[in-house]
């Protein structure tokens, strides 16, 4: 059958490789495309200040962080509570190197590329003993393992001598082909890195959906006694899920680290795990799309409620500091409330506009 | 010697607090299988009602720690009638999740109060000199702090064992359909499990308050420390809840005790509650009384 590239109404698919398909018609294919050239080109037009531009390099490190997150708890099922701890894992990973051999040392200025690959590897290798009580235990447990692998971290940094007690460890500028990469174009530099590794990661998980190791991910969630039946092998099939999403949090790790040319404890803390949760369930556990999602609206939501906090503390001068408080009520709300009356996120009512406008005017 | 048995006796007053807070946690757990991430906050909650009640209602210490947990009693039911029951159903994943976004708030709105940032302590009702003999010593804040544990895990125990509601509390966390149909209800049971869940954790915190201060973070992070006591003691025994708390304390007040400045460790009684806990779920993950469930996935 000559496929109907442009398709409707129902999905009609004749061969699994059509309905493997990363794009499933021409529309879906152009939208990306359009929407992908629109992230690269539009830096080059409009000069954002610094402090917009680090709020958006945030929001994509958050991206990288969130698949990571979104593997082990959307696809995989399994609650991790310290994925901020595996994202610090990255992060003193690149510290170790500069405490070890000076902050401009040339393996962490010109080798870059191989760090962040490096601190992936140590995500991965935390996640992955983390994640080995799964070989005995069901999901609840590891969620505890999860939240004491974070206290724990957060002692080790707290009180070695070696990271400054969780002080800030600084990391020199990098280089790139033109020479150093100056203050100017810092964040214009790393967005566009970011950028990229955001496509190349998202295109990774899309494709492992489409492998049998990324199904076996969805088969262990939706029920782990038929998928032992089916040969997998649930226990190890999680510890991988967690090695996974190590993976993707040590490089959203060295990403940050390499963003504020520093690392310190108080970006990787319990508070910053369960904004990692929040953004992957407001964007939409288990779905591509509410990883960019969900980052880019929990960082709005940050903003206004940082206008919202200065704004309220012109009018009442308080001693106590407002955002200290909206900060958690807000993020908690969003995440109740998410939970009670969208569990599936914003990438569904994004799933609702497509489906609308494609069928408009007719109902389906 | 008496080094030790000092460290035994602070050991065992930190243990039956965290065996207090433990049990609430495992009642919910028992009987909705939930885990309530937000115990600690509850916690906080429970010390600073009975603070405020104090200090700024002027009542009495004794009758501001009945109403104090009173009031938690009512609020943690309101909290399971409001976030969790229309929650029953849905995948036990994201009702945990839930209790992850009401720490969230809880700490938000306790942010909002003078109790987010500073340090408060309860005025002195008992009498300042401690009790001592053979060289080892007890605060009278400990020893009626132990003693009102004790009473009231010898109260639940009680109501556990012979209360009709007791019984169907049981029932429920045993089978939820066969419970159902011998005409018990479900969701009443589970309120009632955040309501008796709250009410201890507003004691645990309102004891914890009168021996170190009213510190928030101390206090949730009390309500952290419940999980290596629950997992160690097994998740689902109100037992070994009680067990692993007092072996907790012990463990703490040692490790504080004897590693705390030797080899540059310090602060090891904060740690070392989660090393337990991980080397635990490698090795026993049912702990020491927990049902072991055969089904090995």
């Amino acid at each position: 059958m000559s496929a109907n590239r442009w398709f409707a109404t129902g999905n009609f698919f004749s061969t699994y490789k059509e309905e493997q398909r990363i794009f499933q018609t021409n529309l879906d294919r152009m939208v990306f495309v359009l929407f992908l050239t629109a992230l690269f080109v539009w830096p080059l037009f409009f000069k954002l200040s610094n402090k917009y531009m680090l709020v958006i390099d945030n929001i994509l490190i958050a991206v990288v962080a969130v698949y990571g997150l979104n593997l082990v708890t959307g696809y995989a099922g399994l609650i991790s509570i310290g994925h901020a701890a595996f994202v610090g894992v990255g992060a003193y990973t690149l510290a170790t190197f500069s405490q070890l051999l000076g902050d401009r040392h040339v393996v962490i200025t010109h080798a870059w590329p191989l760090m962040i690959l490096l601190s992936g590897g140590m995500g991965a290798a935390f996640g992955a003993f983390v994640g080995l009580p799964a070989m005995r235990i069901k999901h609840l447990y590891l969620a505890i393992a999860t939240l004491s692998f974070q206290m724990i971290f957060q002692w080790v940094i707290n009180s070695m001598r070696f990271f400054d007690q969780g002080q800030t460890v600084y990391v020199g500028r990098i280089y790139w082909l033109t020479g150093m990469v100056g203050r100017k174009e810092h964040y214009f530099f790393w967005y566009y890195v970011i950028l990229v590794i955001v496509v190349l990661l998202g295109f990774g998980v899309r494709n492992l959906m489409r492998t049998r190791y990324g199904r076996c991910l969805i088969a262990v969630r939706d029920n782990d006694r038929a998928a032992d039946a089916m040969g997998m092998h649930p226990g190890l099939t999680k510890v991988y899920a967690f090695a996974l999403a190590g993976f993707f949090a040590g490089v959203a790790g060295a990403l940050h680290a390499y963003l504020y040319r520093g690392v310190g404890i108080e970006s990787f803390t319990l508070h910053q795990s369960i904004t990692y949760l929040a953004m992957a369930i407001v964007g939409g556990l288990g779905t591509l799309p509410g990883a960019f999602l969900g980052p880019a609206a929990i960082y709005m939501l940050e903003l206004q409620v940082e206008h919202l906090a200065e704004y309220a503390g012109t009018i009442f001068t308080g001693t106590m500091n407002l955002a200290t408080a909206l900060k958690p009520l807000t993020f908690g709300l969003v995440i109740v409330l998410f939970l009670m009356f969208e569990p599936r996120g914003i990438a569904n009512w994004w799933r609702i506009v497509r489906s609308y406008t494609k069928l408009w005017p007719f109902r389906y | 010697m008496s080094y030790f048995f000092q460290l035994v006796v602070s050991g065992i007053v930190v243990g039956s607090i965290y065996a207090l807070s433990a049990l609430g946690f495992v009642l919910i757990y028992k009987s909705s299988r939930v885990l309530n991430i937000a115990h600690g906050q509850i916690i906080a909650a429970g010390a600073f009602i009975t603070y405020a009640l104090t200090v700024w209602a002027g009542l009495s210490i004794y009758l501001s720690f009945l109403l104090s947990i009173l009031i938690t009693f009512f609020l943690a039911m309101s909290v399971e009638r409001i976030f969790l029951r229309r929650l029953i159903g849905e995948p036990i994943i994201s009702v945990i999740m839930v209790t992850i976004g009401l720490m969230s708030i809880i700490d938000g709105l306790v942010y909002l109060t003078p109790f987010g940032t500073e340090n408060f302590s309860f005025p002195e009702f008992l009498p300042k000199t401690p009790i001592s003999f053979g060289g080892v010593s007890i605060s009278w804040t400990q020893l009626v702090g132990v003693i009102i544990t004790t009473m009231l895990i010898g109260g639940f125990s009680w109501f556990f064992k012979r209360s009709t509601i007791g019984v169907s509390m049981r029932a429920v966390s045993d089978d939820q359909l066969a419970s159902m149909s011998v005409g018990i209800s479900v969701p009443k049971v589970f309120g009632l499990a955040w309501a008796t869940a709250g009410l201890s954790a507003a004691a645990a915190g309102s004891i914890i308050g009168n021996i170190t201060g009213l510190n928030f973070d101390t206090l949730h992070a009390f309500g952290i420390t419940v999980f290596p006591v629950v997992i160690l003691g097994g998740l689902d025994s109100i037992i070994g809840a009680v067990v692993a708390g007092i072996i907790m304390g012990l463990i703490q007040q040692f490790a504080a005790g004897y590693l705390d400045g030797h080899w540059g460790l310090y602060g090891t009684a904060d740690v070392l509650p989660y090393i337990i806990l991980l080397i635990i779920l490698l090795f026993k993950p049912h702990g020491l009384f927990g049902i072991h469930e055969i089904e090995r996935v």
